[in-house]
């Protein structure tokens, strides 16, 4: 006797609203209809009312999470408009903040999906680690979300002392080695979860155009650092992880190496931190009449900004793509005859973020 | 495995929740409770408009003050105005940040009266410009020291023209 069984708009994965609908036979689930928009603020349109400094911090408030990203390829916008380069140590830092929040983000998913696996202890361990990763984004931007770092130009706040947070690296990639990467691809418990759950061919993942890691875990090896290179990652090389299973323990493989390739990253970035300024403009910025579009890769994958200008105190039109807004539709395909009780993993193993997603 | 042998090693640790007495150190880019030194404050406006949430607002009582207004409600702490602020009369100290009561509104209101002063040339009442700035401007003990704006653009000017034309031919011009 088929059912239909709605999983939300409250608490299906990360305590934000969506809402997956699904149709089941038994246990096992027939097909799923996302819905989500339960928490739209038109932050497209209060962004045509704001000026270039306000925007950014308007811009900011898209993401919780990955909020310095989205300021940031707001402003790359702006720049590329006003054809303004950024000097060499704000690109550095730029590039830092962005490897600092892909850790806290990843290790954040990696601790919510311990807990929906129910494995609490790991969860506990992955938050210990990630309270580092704020220490340190809270010491450099004095904020632990919303660092308000950038603006048009360059970099708001400096990095005086780089090699104070070299301790801190050891700690986490030490702590990941050891605890969290083994526990997540050794341990029965959490192996018996994930494996061949939730799968999506390359062949789906190129049909419901996933990016970021969900699609670098199904074979798909896109990344925006490595295809289109911006800020420094020409400079410190980099290489993307790429996993071919795509099923969950692919997407858990997938970013757990990429918090050690992140790691790598920002040591680099901080022990070849070149001197200079902070930025290239003075004061308030002018952006001439013009538009431009910027990929950039957020945690959750490429983030896809254009910007328009017609030369007045506001921005004409910004338009923001985000990751998760083509992530999430995905979940339709990875859950078709697969138990009701892995959806809840399933879902939370795409990353969906609902403020990113209804902006 | 692995897991069981945290585990294990965890029975023997401490435990990893952090009193007060361990916390952090707040770092020096904290950005806490803002502060405004109506002393410093040239009324400019520069803070409202880059305050994207509209936290700061000012009012004006014709011929007397400039008042400055900030409402923490709205306050998203970006650090903004303290950043663009060109006379550095707003900081955002270290203190942690006053509460908000409720979404009606009620909550830390902060006021700052930026008192006009009489031009000592031509009476006009307008926002003095802080020491510092005055002394990088026009020097200590200068008479241009209480003039309005306007009056300090005359006498800009004036010295400007003294240089470059004697000064009784300057007079024969007006």
């Amino acid at each position: 006797m088929p059912y239909s069984f709605p999983l939300g708009p409250y608490h299906p994965a990360l305590e934000e609203p969506f809402k997956v609908k699904v149709q089941c036979r038994g246990e096992v689930i027939d097909s799923a209809t996302v819905e989500v928009g339960f928490s739209f603020r038109g932050i497209e349109l209060l962004a045509q009312k704001r000026n270039w400094v306000e925007v950014i911090t308007l811009i900011e408030r898209v993401c919780g999470i990955c909020s310095n990203t989205h300021a940031m390829t707001f402003c790359m916008a702006a720049e590329t408009i006003a054809g303004i380069e950024i000097p060499k140590r704000a690109t550095h830092i730029r590039t830092i903040i962005a490897e600092l929040e892909r850790l806290h983000s990843h290790l954040l998913w990696a601790g919510v999906g311990a807990e929906d696996i129910g494995f609490h202890s790991l969860f506990m361990e992955v938050f210990t680690l990630r309270e580092l990763v704020m220490d340190t984004l809270e010491a450099i931007s004095g904020n632990r979300v919303n660092y308000g770092m950038n603006c048009i130009g360059g970099v708001l706040r400096d990095i005086p002392d780089p090699k104070r947070y070299l301790p801190a690296l050891d700690t986490l990639s030490k702590g990941l080695a050891e605890i969290v990467i083994p526990t997540f691809t050794e341990n029965p418990t959490a192996l018996a979860r994930t494996r061949g759950v939730g799968q999506l061919t390359q062949q789906q993942a190129v049909e419901w155009a996933v990016v970021g890691p969900v699609a670098r875990a199904s074979g798909l090896d896109i990344d925006v650092r490595k295809d289109q290179p911006y800020l420094s990652y020409a400079d410190l090389g980099f290489e993307s992880v790429v996993r071919p299973e795509g099923d969950v323990l692919a997407r858990v493989v997938v970013r757990a190496l990429e918090m050690v390739e992140s790691i790598r990253l920002i040591r680099e970035a901080l022990l070849s931190l070149p001197v200079g300024p902070l930025r290239a403009t003075e004061g308030l910025p002018e952006i001439p009449i013009g538009e431009a579009t910027i990929r950039t890769e957020a945690p959750r994958g490429e983030a896809f900004y254009y910007v328009a200008s017609e030369g007045g105190a506001t921005p004409a039109r910004v338009k923001i793509r985000t990751p998760s807004f083509v992530n999430i539709p995905a979940i339709e395909a990875m859950v078709v005859g697969q138990p009701l009780a892995d959806l809840s993993i399933i879902q939370a193993s795409v990353d969906p973020c609902i403020s990113c997603t209804d902006r | 495995m692995a897991m069981l042998k945290t585990i294990l090693g965890n029975l023997l640790r401490p435990p990893r929740t952090r009193g007060p007495a361990d916390m952090p150190d707040v770092p020096p880019v904290y950005r806490g409770a803002l502060a405004h030194d109506a002393a410093r404050c040239t009324a400019c406006g520069t803070c409202a408009f880059v305050c994207a949430p509209k936290a700061i607002t000012f009012t004006q009582d014709p011929g007397v003050s400039v008042s400055w207004h900030f409402f923490i409600g709205q306050c998203s702490f970006c650090g903004l105005c303290a950043q663009n602020c060109p006379t550095q009369a707003i900081g955002l100290q270290a203190d942690a940040p006053g509460a908000t009561n409720s979404a009606a509104g009620d909550g830390l209101r902060l006021e700052s009266v930026v008192r006009l002063q009489p031009c000592t040339r031509c009476g006009a009442a307008h926002v003095p410009l802080p020491d510092a700035v005055m002394e990088a401007l026009w020097g200590v003990g200068e008479a241009e020291r209480g003039y309005c704006p306007e009056c300090r653009r005359r006498a800009a000017s004036e010295k400007l023209r003294a240089a470059f034309v004697p000064v009784q031919e300057a007079h024969h011009d007006r």
